[in-house]
């Protein structure tokens, strides 16, 4: 009898030192700039020295497919757009929380250099490009048509993986493109493309991206999350104070020379701070564009953002 | 007049360097036009090449093939061929099987039609007009596939071991269909056969070739009227006298 | 189709739908039979992305593959045939296809971009790709297989080169070119699908419309929309087996 409990005792503690010693499975978005905290957290060491180990499990094209990791249970904790983790929770694909923000505005519409198209209802007829269905961008451009009286319905959306984007518009295939940045700044730094709008044209302080955790791993790992969130506020820290070093880093991530980086980062705000506002009208558009339904959107955003984790962490 | 070879040789290359297969010796002979002559010898002398080279499947090597006087040209009409293995399209049907000579040659639908027809009914192939070879029987088979020779009306009818795979029973109602319907054209018949009791019957001369390199052995006149009794004297004579000749052959 | 071919999947989705009912199966990894059942009908009455019905994006993506198709049947059915009769020319042009062959339809996927542009033409071109080796090369094995005493017959009914071409190659290696076909069909729908996860201009195709159920996490549309793929993959089986059939009656 005491054998048996022995070996239990052991298993337990053996699994439970399993566990514990797991790094935190985290994935971000390939080329994204809005993805910067994530990159010099992991440069600069600011989550090792919350005492959590990372690994990065993921780097996905769009938010759509990082979310379908968060479902698959792949993943810990994603730096993804809040609209596509939106719809996976409202779906109910995915069990994720946000914890904080990572960025606000930091997209444009970009359109070719010296072409046709001088304004967004010149748009009318001619074809555009989005990275993904339900992606922040979908809704941003949906908005921009929206806000400039012009009907969704008579641009020809497209997705494209926004890498193809800019071959895309330089081949006349589409007229149009929206991405995050840094690839409205590579398109302008390459000679191809202009900027029709940025964020801040269509929707002032839109929330973009945000630090998602696992339901499941928040339950049982509540302490590296933190850990995790804290490096993440030191990482936008970092990033105010020291933009040249930052810039670096961005450019070793992406692959893209300081021009556009820098040309990109001025049209991004890095900041912790979640709006619930802003999550209540993404909840509104998505209802209303047929992707998700929801029905108490209240309910919804409490129980979907958290913004106490980072209110926390400012506080001291 | 007639079918005259001319110091006709054949040789095939062999399958090392500078080896040769040397299949026809020195073949000269006339067939006069109008007689059944089989030809007889055995297993692998060169029978089928001669038949092949006299259609003009493959060129001599040395020597000439003439028809009353003429060398005969490539893919001439005036000769025929009917394959020991049928080689009926298996995608035609019996009556569309025989009239792909008159439709190559572009004669027009109606036309070919009717006289398909008429060889339908000659041949006893009433019913199985629409049937696709692989319908048919292998002496409807054969019937079909000297139908499909005749209809172009060749003066020469070459047969490679027509009946060889038939059973006999079916042989020798064939034999004997093809007697009848020789009596009535007339045409020249030059018959490859293994089988003496068959060349006895037909022929009215027999021709005996070596081994390899094959030349004429022996040249046998069958002056029996026809029909003739197989099982008869007169049969059994020519025919023992011929296998002589042949075992010396086979040794 | 006996009542006992329905049995054993019919209590197979019973299973699966009782095990999804108390969630042991969760439903955001597999959705149950109920759930697929009514993103079907999401498919065909909301569309996805909303707006989009089912029935467009089938017609678009059948009118891609027939137009890829087609090209690869009119190209590869006369080549095939050329150099299943040109023994110079198959091994001229076999190194060059034997290189290519191996390279995945999907591979081709950023240079057709880049030779197309994101439109019907591209994905053209990789159905065509995709459907274009096993037709030539069951085509020329079509040919090769055509035994030669065929050619030979024809050849002595007084064939010319291009009655040979007509009337012998063709018919004779269709039961290959249908199966080369068949194959071809096959992998240019499944080849399609996937080339319309990278970007379909016009907004409509079975992939594209896979690919946003995804981005809008709708299992139960993936499941749905792969089972509308599936059975049209099906269904032009099934179509291109009654043509044979009713074509190759002679085998």
């Amino acid at each position: 009898m005491k054998k048996i409990v022995l070996l239990i005792l052991i298993n337990l503690l053996f699994s439970a030192a399993i566990t514990y010693g797991q790094p935190v499975r985290i994935a971000y978005l390939q080329s994204d700039i809005h993805q910067l905290p994530c990159w010099v957290a992991l440069e600069k060491g600011f989550f090792k020295k919350e005492g959590v180990k990372v690994e990065v499990a993921g780097i996905f094209k769009a938010g759509p497919e990082l979310m379908s990791a968060f479902a698959a249970g792949a993943l810990d904790m994603g730096y993804v757009g809040v609209a596509p983790a939106t719809t996976a929770v409202a779906n109910k694909t995915a069990r994720v929380v946000v914890l904080a923000q990572v960025n606000t505005e930091g997209s444009a519409i970009v359109v070719k250099k010296d072409g046709k198209v001088q304004n967004i209802p010149e748009l009318v007829g001619k074809s555009a490009a989005v990275p993904g269905h339900a992606t922040v961008q979908d809704s941003l451009f949906r908005r921009a048509l929206l806000k400039f009286k012009t009907e969704p319905d008579q641009v020809k959306i497209m997705v494209l993986k926004p890498p193809e984007m800019i071959g895309a518009l330089r081949t006349d295939q589409i007229d149009a493109f929206i991405a995050w940045e840094p690839y409205p700044a590579k398109a302008v730094t390459m000679g191809v493309g202009r900027i029709l709008a940025s964020s801040r044209d269509i929707w002032k302080d839109h929330p973009c991206c945000v630090l998602a955790a696992d339901v499941k791993f928040l339950e049982m790992q509540l302490e590296k999350a933190k850990g995790v969130v804290r490096g993440h506020v030191k990482a936008i820290d970092f990033i105010r104070q020291h933009r040249d070093e930052a810039i670096k880093i961005g450019m070793k991530y992406t692959g893209m020379d300081e021009t556009s980086i820098r040309m990109a980062m001025e049209n991004v705000n890095y900041t912790p701070v979640l709006s619930v506002e802003g999550e209540k009208e993404y909840v509104d558009f998505l209802t209303k564009l047929k992707y998700i339904k929801v029905e108490d959107v209240q309910n919804f955003v409490d129980r979907f953002m958290r913004p106490e984790f980072v209110k926390e962490i400012i506080k001291k | 007049m007639g079918l005259d070879f001319l110091e006709l040789s054949k040789t095939f290359p062999g399958k090392g360097v500078g080896e040769s297969v040397h299949v026809l010796e020195n073949i000269q002979q006339r067939i006069e036009n109008g007689r059944f002559v089989s030809i007889i010898g055995p297993s692998g002398c060169g029978k089928t090449t001669l038949l092949r080279i006299i259609a003009g499947l493959e060129k001599a090597s040395a020597g000439k093939v003439l028809l009353d006087g003429k060398e005969l040209a490539q893919g001439t009409e005036e000769v025929g061929l009917v394959f020991q293995e049928y080689a009926l399209f298996p995608w035609r049907t019996t009556l569309q099987n025989i009239e792909m000579g008159p439709e190559i040659k572009g004669v027009d639908k109606e036309k070919r039609r009717s006289k398909a027809m008429e060889y339908i009914n000659m041949f006893n192939l009433n019913g199985f007009e629409n049937r696709y070879p692989r319908e048919l029987s292998g002496g409807m088979k054969q019937r079909v596939a000297i139908a499909r020779t005749l209809i172009m009306n060749p003066r020469v009818v070459l047969m490679d071991e027509p009946f060889g795979s038939l059973d006999s029973q079916t042989r020798n109602a064939l034999q004997e269909f093809l007697l009848r319907i020789w009596e009535k054209r007339g045409d020249t018949i030059v018959f490859v056969t293994h089988n003496v009791d068959e060349a006895v019957f037909l022929s009215d001369q027999i021709i005996v070739l070596s081994k390899r390199p094959a030349q004429i052995v022996k040249t046998f006149e069958v002056g029996l009227p026809r029909p003739r009794d197989r099982t008869g004297q007169e049969c059994n004579e020519i025919r023992r006298e011929v296998l002589k000749v042949l075992s010396e052959e086979i040794k | 189709m006996k009542k006992e071919h329905f049995l054993i999947p019919l209590v197979l989705i019973l299973i699966w739908q009782g095990l999804s009912s108390i969630q042991v199966i969760p439903s955001y990894k597999l959705p149950s039979p109920v759930e697929i059942l009514l993103g079907f009908k999401d498919l065909l009455i909301l569309g996805v992305p909303p707006g989009n019905l089912l029935h467009n994006h089938v017609l678009y993506s059948l009118y891609r593959v027939a137009l890829g198709y087609a090209i690869a049947a009119l190209l590869a059915i006369p080549l095939g045939l050329l150099m299943g009769w040109s023994s110079g020319l198959l091994k001229m042009i076999r190194p060059l296809f034997e290189l290519v062959r191996p390279i995945p339809p999907l591979a081709w996927i950023p240079i057709a971009i880049l030779w197309f542009g994101i439109g019907i033409k591209s994905a053209a071109f990789i159905i065509f790709l995709g459907a274009f080796f096993p037709i030539l090369l069951n085509t020329i094995s079509g040919v090769l297989s055509i035994h030669p005493i065929l050619i030979e017959a024809a050849r002595t009914l007084h064939a010319r080169e291009k009655d040979i071409f007509l009337k012998v190659l063709l018919p004779g290696a269709v039961p290959s070119i249908f199966v080369g076909m068949r194959i071809g069909i096959g992998i240019g729908w499944m080849t399609l699908v996937a080339a319309e996860f990278t970007g379909v201009k016009e907004g409509y195709g079975l992939g594209y419309m896979i690919m946003t159920a995804r981005d809008i996490q709708r299992p139960d549309e993936i499941l749905a929309g792969m089972l509308v793929i599936g059975v049209i993959g099906l269904l032009i089986d099934i179509g291109l087996r009654a043509i044979e059939s009713r074509m190759i009656k002679w085998q």
